[in-house]
């Protein structure tokens, strides 16, 4: 019961797939320097990747590998359409922001490739909250992201000005989410591992 | 290869004479400035061997050498918060993340400039004039392009030849001694503590490019002021031909010095970029590992090939 | 000196280092010779390929549907070449196919080839004298040849970057990413 439980939350702690899998990065490097960004991006992520999913899964197995995943690119490029055009409607400063960006979202490698190798292989109910929780693990780490290069970089937070002296532009920048996003990856593995090393001991 | 730890003193007796000169131009700022870097990269290097779980030795006071190059690379008018948070990019980020000392990959100084280049590039590149002396909490007014930017610009260099070797212009504090930056060259090539290869490809590579596409009229005044300016010569004997990261073999560190030497003055002459050599020393970084790696496998070639006559006389010998 | 300028300019546009599109990509194909050359050579074909193509779709389309129905027929476009690509390997035979298979894989629907594709297309937008088939499959190879010499420069320091000094939680893809980060911060400061 414990190992079940454990693997559903994966996609928060154990199993990022930001941080521990490195996917979908491009977005948080570039697009990550605000929380209006986050967000933006975190609407187009959540939509996009789970509406494809749900679809993907009533796919036949018994079709052609290289087939089901030309498949699942087109099955997310159409659910691409309606989530635009939401964004359009009720988010309109969101697709100027973030740019090219917004249909690559569309064909992560979450839907395309790791969908084959991790959520298929699960049973409908399982396959959906183990979705939900990757999902929710995307979120935070966009959130983080977006906030705490906004707050240095530019000295705002959600536009409002903060209360801070020096700025260190460079971390709004590309090259400054690549580094940040490292560190993050390190100290992540950091805590991943002493949280892991502390369970092992106490199950002894 | 020398020890570390007397590389590091020999190293900072050149870069103490240095920030001598540039106490004696801008004052108490640029002192506290220098002290605030070293303080600080003595506590980010405590901190991170403490984290990585390593022993503390005397080796790992080269960072304050890394320090002080990047005090001394930074206007004398530098923000302290600006100074102290280059030397902890360097350290940490661009140094012990990648494994300290034993683990090299950029240079720090170097790392730590482009930083502060691309987050507070107004900052940097502004200076006072020398002797213009800014107490300890003052702010600098006054503030003027440096040297390099208006030879970038205009080709003009109104100093005389005294004042260049004397560094009697603006600039990087401790960028613009000539004749103190020569005479440390030549004191550490000879105690072997840069690399020599390094060293004279960088000034070759821009001279011999100065001389055949010359950024003013008279051929010998390009060469004479391409190499005082833009940060050429203290590059050479500081970044490039630090040995942490200099290809070991010196013909292969010709090489790598004459390719920085090139491609920078070329990005000063089309795009008159202050500071190129700092810029393309980083971006050079993947050709300097890479000719280590080349180098590792000649020697365990090598080592092989001796090995063999040895092995086959043993063979037979069963 | 021009080559140099071109150097300078190629690596100012890269588009791993500016946009960071295709880095996971990059990091399998950093991790060994062979991975480095397949890739980089399958990414090129993707980019350089399907950017000839996706002309005809910038052409084509009408205005009136071009932000929503761009995706759909750049990935229609990626997955007919997938699949051709595919077939084609195949008939060189089963070895051939089962040694360059995974690199096709990870190729085709990846940031790398279908950020290309829009950023082609957004330069064309915002100047018309590129909507022409030969700069679209020229900017298509300048993309994958960005692509190689993003992975060379990783692949210099790979042995570095995962060596049993680096402290092991940054062993590995973090150090990779703070590599490419100071990298991309040089190119920065190039502008």
């Amino acid at each position: 019961m414990n190992n079940r439980k454990n693997s559903v939350f994966d996609g928060i702690l154990g199993d990022n797939i930001i941080l521990s899998s490195l996917m979908v990065i491009s977005p948080i490097i570039i697009c990550g320097d605000s929380v209006k960004n986050a967000l933006s991006l975190i609407y187009a992520f959540n939509s996009m990747t789970f509406i494809s999913l749900i679809i993907g899964s009533f796919v036949p197995k018994k079709i052609p590998y290289t087939i089901r995943i030309i498949i699942y690119a087109i099955i997310s490029s159409l659910v691409f359409i309606p989530v635009r055009w939401f964004a359009v409607e009720f988010y309109p400063d969101s697709i100027h922001r973030i740019g090219i960006y917004y249909p690559l979202l569309a064909v992560n490698s979450l839907i395309v490739l790791q969908s084959e190798a991790k959520f298929y292989r699960m049973k409908k109910g399982r396959m959906i909250i183990s979705l939900v929780f990757y999902i929710i693990g995307f979120d935070l780490v966009m959130l983080f992201t977006g906030a705490v290069r906004e707050f240095f970089a530019y000295g705002t937070i959600l536009s409002k000005v903060a209360d801070i002296n020096t700025t260190v532009s460079g971390l709004g920048m590309p090259f400054g989410g690549f580094i940040f996003l490292g560190l993050m990856c390190g100290v992540y593995r950091k805590i991943r591992s002493s949280v892991r090393s502390t369970k092992a001991e106490s199950e002894e | 290869m020398r020890k570390e730890r007397y590389i590091w003193l020999d190293k900072m007796i050149t870069l103490a004479t240095l920030a001598l000169m540039a106490f004696f131009y801008y004052g108490t700022h640029f002192l506290v400035t220098a002290v605030i870097c070293v303080l600080t990269a003595l506590a980010a290097e405590f901190v991170s061997l403490r984290l990585m779980h390593k022993k503390i030795d005397a080796d790992d006071l080269s960072c304050t050498s890394d320090a002080l190059i990047i005090a001394l690379m930074m206007p004398a008018s530098i923000n302290y918060l600006i100074a102290a948070l280059a030397v902890i990019f360097g350290t940490v980020v661009a140094k012990n993340v990648f494994g300290g000392r034993q683990n090299m990959v950029f240079s720090p100084a170097a790392a730590a400039y482009i930083f502060v280049l691309t987050s507070w590039g107004r900052d940097l590149l502004m200076y006072p004039a020398p002797h213009v002396h800014t107490g300890i909490t003052g702010k600098a007014a006054d503030l003027v392009n440096s040297a390099s930017h208006t030879f970038n610009m205009t080709g003009k260099m109104d100093y005389t030849d005294f004042e260049i070797l004397m560094g009697n212009f603006s600039g990087p504090c401790g960028a613009v001694s000539i004749l103190l930056l020569t005479v440390a060259a030549v004191m550490l090539i000879f105690r072997k503590d840069i690399s020599f290869g390094a060293f004279f490809g960088t000034i070759i590579g821009t001279a011999a490019f100065a001389y055949i596409m010359p950024m003013i009229n008279d051929r010998t005044d390009s060469v004479k002021y391409s190499l005082v300016t833009n940060m050429v010569l203290f590059a050479a004997v500081f970044i490039v031909s630090d040995l942490r990261i200099a290809p070991r073999k010196w013909y292969f560190a010709f090489f790598y010095g004459l390719f920085i030497g090139i491609f920078s003055y070329i990005l000063v002459l089309t795009t008159a970029k202050e500071n190129a050599v700092v810029i393309m020393s980083v971006l050079f970084t993947p050709l300097a590992l890479g000719i280590r790696i080349l180098e590792k496998k000649i020697r365990l070639a090598d080592d092989e090939d001796e090995e063999k006559p040895a092995v086959e006389a043993k063979e037979a010998a069963v | 000196m021009f080559i140099i300028n071109d150097i300078i300019a190629l690596l100012a546009a890269n588009l791993i280092l500016t946009q960071a599109l295709g880095t996971s990509t990059m990091f399998i194909a950093a991790s060994g010779r062979k991975n480095l050359v397949r890739t980089a050579c399958v990414i090129t074909l993707f980019t350089t390929v399907a950017s000839a193509f996706t002309y005809f779709v910038d052409v084509l389309m009408p205005d009136s549907v071009r932000v929503y129905a761009t995706l759909i027929c750049y990935t229609l476009i990626i997955g007919v070449l997938y699949a051709l690509f595919l077939t084609v390997l195949y008939l060189f035979g089963r070895e051939k196919f089962e040694a360059y298979k995974k690199y096709i894989h990870i190729s085709a629907f990846n940031c790398a080839v279908m950020g290309t594709l829009f950023t082609i297309s957004e330069r064309a937008a915002a100047d018309p004298s590129l909507r022409n088939t030969v700069t679209y499959f020229l900017n298509g190879l300048e993309a994958g040849v960005g692509f190689i010499i993003a992975s060379l420069f990783l692949a210099a320091a790979f042995r570095k970057l995962n060596s049993e000094k680096v402290p092991a939680s940054f062993r590995g893809y973090p150090a990779m990413l703070i590599y490419l980060g100071i990298i991309s911060m040089a190119v920065y400061a190039l502008k």
